[in-house]
């Protein structure tokens, strides 16, 4: 699937069938200006010589993409090429400078270690908090609590602070929070790497399950045999552009060659 | 998914899957922006987004609550003490040993109503500065309209409150001095120009607090300044007496909406206050006269109510210009 397959009306065709286009992105650029000082003493003493203590480069440059309904993405580069930034874009967490993204759906992102976890507050306490913050309304999360705690495997400790869990723990719980929140976009940033083998397992076929129901994950991974083993397409990031957009075997390939240059 | 969706053989499974491209295909698309619209319109469509959010923000705020003495034995009890012990330093140093009860009338009261209200707009400016840092993990993983996180803040603010007011007002029962007048009118009003005005600050400086991590020590210190700037331990009287003829001065004090704020809370509470009473050991009687309230304080606190939400627009554009850069400096 690559962008010149996409008609005007915002579908693509696909085996047949149109599929609807749930992320767009334009022209998409994002720049990071690194300031070395923080504090106001050493703002005022580097004072005049500030523009020397900025350094700027393009995180992300003029990126330009489509993705269908039901498609799985794999973001790959290099360390720094602008992979997470362009996740986090996509999920309106970073605004760019230039350029926009237009989405449609509901979008949910796996958080890396439970970023919404408070360690002072009991499991249950967390699984509402993470909920509410991934969308679900409070009666939806009542309905899903069971299911919750069974795909976590963690009933034992749901009533126990977060803080004495141990991570895997922790990632189980965030997991199965997040597989509940029903996303039609799945943005997942380099977590599936976690818990036990059995655990793991079960993650892989969830999102095979995801897959199957037609939602749309967008995956950022260093993992190449993962990336070839769950994406339908691949864009490979180098230097905040994107240098390849096609198939998942020969985006691996376009990998390989863009670390050497 | 859950209860809804049993993985089930594969021609199922692809029905979801149609029924779910066919639903999205109907969704009009949403410009995902961090930093939310720029317009003027911007301000209501970010209203609309946090009304949108407000089974999260109760959330947030009981989240605050509960964790803030979780591990501690007395619990809630200690957000009393701390107004508490305030009120006995006040009420035996600055009140009985420098005198500053002489013309005040049920001193303790006063005090304490003036403590009451300073403790929200501190609490809602102090903890709503460092609100944005403070859940920067949240921040850098997740969109939501990032406001709730000030405003979680100021609601932890508001029961804090509201369980000081219980403690206010059953002391004043208990002293006899429960005034049943028009003047507890004055209450609520006191109570939304503070609400206003703290949200106004602690929006706009939980924002510039991202990018200068200075604001929030800043606040502390300007906090403690502030205190005096208002009459909280001091009387209005007090003040009235001291600026003499330069009474200009009385509207430059009167600026500052918290001030006002105050004098509106203690009119509506303080009994004593807009009475004649009769202070001191006998023998050594010194008649008090009612406060003299200023004159226009009504429409005063009318322009303070509108200026503060003025302000309050002001401060969320700018926090909306600022927050698209939010996940990156934290």
């Amino acid at each position: 699937m690559t962008v010149s397959d996409v008609t005007a009306s915002g579908t693509a065709n696909r085996g047949g069938a149109q599929l609807p286009v749930v992320v767009r992105a334009e022209n998409v650029s994002k720049r990071f200006v690194i300031r070395k000082e923080k504090s106001l003493k050493e703002r005022i003493v580097n004072f005049g010589r500030s523009q020397k203590h900025k350094d700027d480069f393009w995180a992300l440059r003029d990126v330009n993409f489509e993705i269908t309904a039901g498609t799985t993405l794999g973001l790959v580069g290099a360390n720094g090429s602008g992979k997470s930034t362009l996740l986090k874009v996509l999920g309106g967490i970073i605004e760019p400078n230039d350029g926009f993204v237009e989405r449609r759906g509901r979008l949910a992102a796996l958080l890396e270690l439970g970023a919404g976890f408070h360690p002072d507050l009991t499991g249950r306490e967390n699984v509402y908090l993470n909920s509410s913050i991934l969308g679900l309304s409070r009666k939806q999360t009542d309905e899903y609590f069971q299911s919750i705690v069974d795909f976590s495997e963690i009933e034992a400790f749901i009533d126990t602070q977060v803080k004495f869990y141990s991570s895997g723990m922790y990632v189980r719980l965030a997991f199965a929070i997040a597989v509940h929140v029903d996303p039609d976009i799945l943005l997942v940033d380099e977590v599936l790497a976690v818990g036990d083998e059995p655990f793991q397992e079960k993650c892989m076929a969830k999102i095979k399950e995801f897959q199957q129901e037609g939602r749309t994950i967008i995956l950022v991974s260093h993992s190449a045999s993962q990336v070839e083993d769950l994406c339908d397409r691949v864009l490979v990031l180098s230097h905040g552009n994107v240098v390849f957009d096609g198939g998942a075997t020969d985006g691996i390939a376009a990998l390989r060659e863009s670390f050497d240059r | 998914m859950g209860s809804t969706e049993i993985p089930g053989n594969g021609h199922e499974l692809a029905s979801v899957a149609q029924q779910r491209a066919e639903r999205l295909a109907e969704l009009p698309f949403e410009v995902s922006v961090s930093a939310g619209p720029k317009s003027v319109g911007g301000f209501f469509a970010s209203i609309r987004e946090i009304a949108k959010h407000r089974e999260l923000l109760d959330l947030l705020i009981r989240r605050e609550l509960k964790s803030r003495y979780k591990d501690s034995t007395l619990g809630f009890l200690w957000s009393l003490i701390k107004p508490l012990v305030q009120l006995l330093i006040y009420y035996v140093f600055i009140g009985t040993v420098l005198g500053a009860s002489r013309g005040v009338p049920d001193f303790a009261i006063f005090v304490f109503s003036g403590l009451t209200l300073w403790g929200l707009y501190a609490e809602t400016i102090s903890t709503g500065t460092a609100s944005i840092i403070s859940n920067g993990g949240l921040i850098k993983k997740v969109y939501l309209p990032r406001e709730i996180f000030p405003l979680a803040s100021t609601g932890s603010a508001i029961f804090n409150f509201l369980v000081q007011m219980v403690v206010l007002l059953l002391a004043i029962i208990v002293l006899g001095q429960f005034p049943v007048s028009w003047n507890l009118l004055y209450v609520p009003v006191a109570f939304v120009v503070v609400l206003i005005w703290g949200v106004t600050f602690a929006v706009v400086l939980s924002a510039l607090n991202v990018f200068l991590r200075d604001i929030q020590y800043l606040v502390e210190v300007a906090m403690l300044l502030l205190f005096w700037a208002s009459p909280i331990v001091y009387s209005w009287t007090l003040v009235v007496q001291s600026v003499k003829t330069h009474t200009w001065l009385l509207d430059v004090y009167l600026l500052n909406p918290i001030s006002l704020a105050m004098l509106a809370f203690q009119r509506g509470l303080w009994q004593a206050g807009s009475q004649t009473r009769v202070l001191g050991d006998p023998g050594n009687l010194t008649v008090v006269p009612p406060v003299q309230w200023p004159a226009n304080m009504d429409l005063l606190l009318v322009l303070a109510t509108i200026a503060g939400l003025v302000a309050l627009f002001f401060a969320q554009r700018i926090f909306s210009r600022l927050q698209g850069n939010f996940a990156q400096e934290i």
